[in-house]
């Protein structure tokens, strides 16, 4: 019965034409796959893989490389270990020699999964066109379910007042350079700036933060500053780069209690919003 | 700001140059897919989106434009003319950047100079948090690179060469270098691996080459063992760099990174053990009194020694303009030249980068340190009026530390 379900369940899921719900679903297959290919052979492994043509070559233990089945080309483990967050994935952690990273059985199973996982979330992006009703009825009764547990995700409304003691510490500290008039590298500014129009900061008051620098021109950094905030060119509204990013760019001077629980500086804000709500004295008739 | 005189002279030597050194300036691969960009001295302003199908086109608009500094892209694009979002990217070369400006180097930058912008005091070095005589935070900064600066700058690129052929498997045919004719080096790798990179992939390249977010216990540093000398990767640069580092520390520097009393003494009085511990296990679990957590922090800078300070930005930037070969530099006068991975060690970026290799100029000097130039070294000067090697002259007249004489500077 497992081999026709999976093109039924796609084809369900892809009707429900919710991207979360076909995130979540891919996840879960992919999760069930690579649980499965952890206790396969070195040949079951190295036919997936083929598969999704990842350079991947079984290898013999060897007594400096103890406990690794699989040497596989840097290129294909960046493209799937990058996203994945815990500190052994980081290629910086890893055995790599000659362009190749060193793997056992489990952690090539765990790429896969996130190869398994892209390959699933294509196959749903078809458009299905029409479902007979009684079908169509079960995908709402699925979507249904989905939201009753999951929830619709809605972000807490930001304050439309700037609140700066709620900055995490590498943009406090990129505040207090610029607005002392001292050098702020190309990312710093570009960091800073888009922090400040996502929180709610205007357009105005940003520039008017630039003018203590010394090469200072209102007409450039009025330009840049609009074209960050989605006011001209391709009217993208830019985010600040994740908190990894910042790292990789000494932008990061090292965390506090809350930087550690989160990626992002946008979500520090929003964490160090409520920790400061829930530490407010109460107003008076409040 | 350069005085206009002196903007045509240099205007005029650059013109010159692109005149007679047409032929030497080789376009990159696929040159019909890079956007090339301009920067015009006299216009101060770039010139960018430009894209040329044969190496005549190029070299044509060079001499027509006389641009203060050439850049093409390291990416690939379908439509390289549009604007950035509808160019159509399709790839680019891995690209580094090595600047003496961030690398903490054993001359530390002593010949940079700083000028308060409210009183003009000066003084040399990076410039101090407020001025000593006013209290004003804002400075102009003049930088200076010294054989120290470029010296240190050529290490770090062969540290990264290193990284990138033994760790990455980068051959050495993929990958080409160059002095970039101010104060560092470029290296591109040109390879089909890697051609298709984002961002996000580079930046895992860049952590791993600058030792970003490394675990010493991921590469088997704990209580009772650590790394081997000969061991891949990054587990025996770390082994390495430990060996480096407990080699030449004195006590003073092992008291700076924070080490205990006891650790220090430990590991200053058994150096000789230490030595030899690398033939079998290495020192980890045998040296008495050195904590695990001291051990990591000795680590930590085994790895600083170990990384190449590279340009973490110029290498996840996957639209990033770099400098063309054999183009001149506007800040320097010098042109970016390319060297080879085997001749890296001997080349003299100072000599090998003269574009000017005839002639002197009479200028009038405000202010330079000793530098050299060629074979010649000149300076230090304080407004003097001194007849120099064109190339020195003009080095000096780039970087805004001179002017050209009203007599007119002769050009011989």
């Amino acid at each position: 019965m497992e081999i026709p379900s999976f093109p039924i369940a796609t084809m369900m899921v892809a009707a429900t034409e919710d991207s979360r719900i076909k995130r979540t679903y891919a996840l879960a297959e992919a999760k069930r796959a690579s649980s499965l290919l952890k206790g396969e052979g070195k040949q079951t492994i190295m036919k997936i893989a083929n598969y999704f043509t990842l350079k991947l070559r079984p290898i013999q233990p060897q007594p400096n490389l103890s406990n690794y089945n699989f040497a596989l080309d840097f290129t294909d483990y960046i493209r799937n270990a990058a996203i994945i967050q815990d500190k052994k994935w980081k290629l910086t952690n890893r055995l790599l020699s000659k362009g190749e990273v060193f793997l056992t059985t489990v952690e090539i199973s765990r790429l896969l999964e996130e190869e398994i996982r892209r390959y699933i979330e294509q196959k749903l992006q078809v458009k299905v066109k029409s479902l007979p009703p009684s079908i169509m009825n079960r995908v709402n009764r699925l979507k249904q379910l989905f939201y009753e547990k999951r929830g619709k995700t809605s972000w807490e409304e930001i304050p439309s007042e700037v609140i700066i003691a709620a900055y995490p510490p590498c943009i406090r500290r990129l505040h207090e350079t610029t607005s002392s008039g001292r050098h702020v590298s190309h990312i710093g500014r570009f960091s800073l700036t888009t922090f400040l129009l996502n929180i709610g900061m205007t357009t105005e008051n940003v520039i008017d933060l630039f003018r203590s620098f010394a090469d200072f021109k209102e007409r450039m950094t009025r330009y840049q500053v609009e074209h960050l905030a989605g006011l001209r060119g391709s009217r993208t509204k830019y985010i600040p780069p994740t908190c990894d990013t910042l790292r990789t760019h000494g932008v990061c001077l090292g965390m506090d209690e809350i930087c550690r629980g989160i990626r992002h500086p946008l979500v520090y804000y929003r964490r160090k919003l409520r920790v400061l709500k829930m530490n407010a004295p109460v107003a008076p008739g409040a | 700001m350069i005085k206009i005189e002196t903007q045509a002279f240099i205007q005029a030597r650059f013109c010159e140059y692109y005149e007679k050194n047409s032929m030497n300036i080789q376009p990159p691969a696929s040159m019909e897919k890079r956007e090339f960009g301009f920067f015009l001295l006299k216009e101060r302003i770039m010139l960018r989106h430009k894209s040329y199908k044969t190496a005549e086109e190029l070299r044509d608009s060079l001499q027509k434009l006389v641009p203060s500094n050439v850049y093409y892209s390291s990416a690939y694009y379908e439509l390289p003319e549009e604007k950035m979002e509808e160019k159509g990217w399709l790839g680019a070369d891995l690209i580094f950047d090595i600047d003496a400006d961030h690398i903490p180097t054993p001359c530390a930058k002593t010949h940079d100079t700083w000028t308060c912008r409210k009183c003009k005091t000066t003084g040399s070095g990076t410039p101090p948090e407020r001025c000593p005589k006013c209290n004003e935070q804002k400075f102009e900064e003049k930088a200076w690179s010294c054989e120290v600066c470029l010296e240190s700058a050529k290490e770090e690129t062969i540290k990264l060469i290193d990284i990138l052929t033994k760790d990455f498997g980068v051959s050495t045919k993929e990958i080409s270098i160059g002095f970039s004719g101010h104060r560092g080096y470029h290296l591109h790798v040109k390879s089909k691996e890697t051609v298709a990179l984002g961002s996000i992939g580079r930046k895992e390249i860049v952590d791993y080459i600058v030792g970003i977010g490394l675990e010493p216990k991921l590469h088997g540093l704990s209580g009772i063992a650590g790394p081997n000398l000969d061991d891949l990767g990054w587990k025996g640069r770390i082994a390495r760099g430990t060996y480096e580092y407990l080699l030449n520390a004195t006590p003073e520097e092992l008291r700076k990174l924070g080490l205990p009393k006891r650790a220090i003494q430990s590991l200053s009085e058994h150096k000789e053990r230490i030595l030899k511990s690398w033939k079998i296990k290495g020192p980890w679990a045998m040296i008495k009194g050195v904590s695990l957590e001291s051990w990591g922090k000795i680590v930590e800078e085994a790895v600083k020694k170990q990384a190449a300070q590279i340009d973490t930005v110029v290498t996840t930037d996957i639209h990033r303009l770099i400098r063309l070969g054999n183009t001149l530099h506007g800040k320097t006068g010098l042109k970016k030249t390319e060297t080879s991975l085997a001749a890296i060690e001997e080349f003299d970026p100072l000599k090998s980068a003269v574009a000017f290799p005839r002639g002197t100029a009479t200028i009038f000097v405000f202010e330079a340190p000793k530098f050299r130039i060629g074979d010649e070294s000149c300076g230090p000067y304080h407004n003097k009026k001194v007849e120099l090697p064109l190339a020195a002259a003009l080095f000096l007249l780039c970087k805004g530390a001179a002017r050209i004489t009203e007599d007119g500077s002769s050009v011989r």
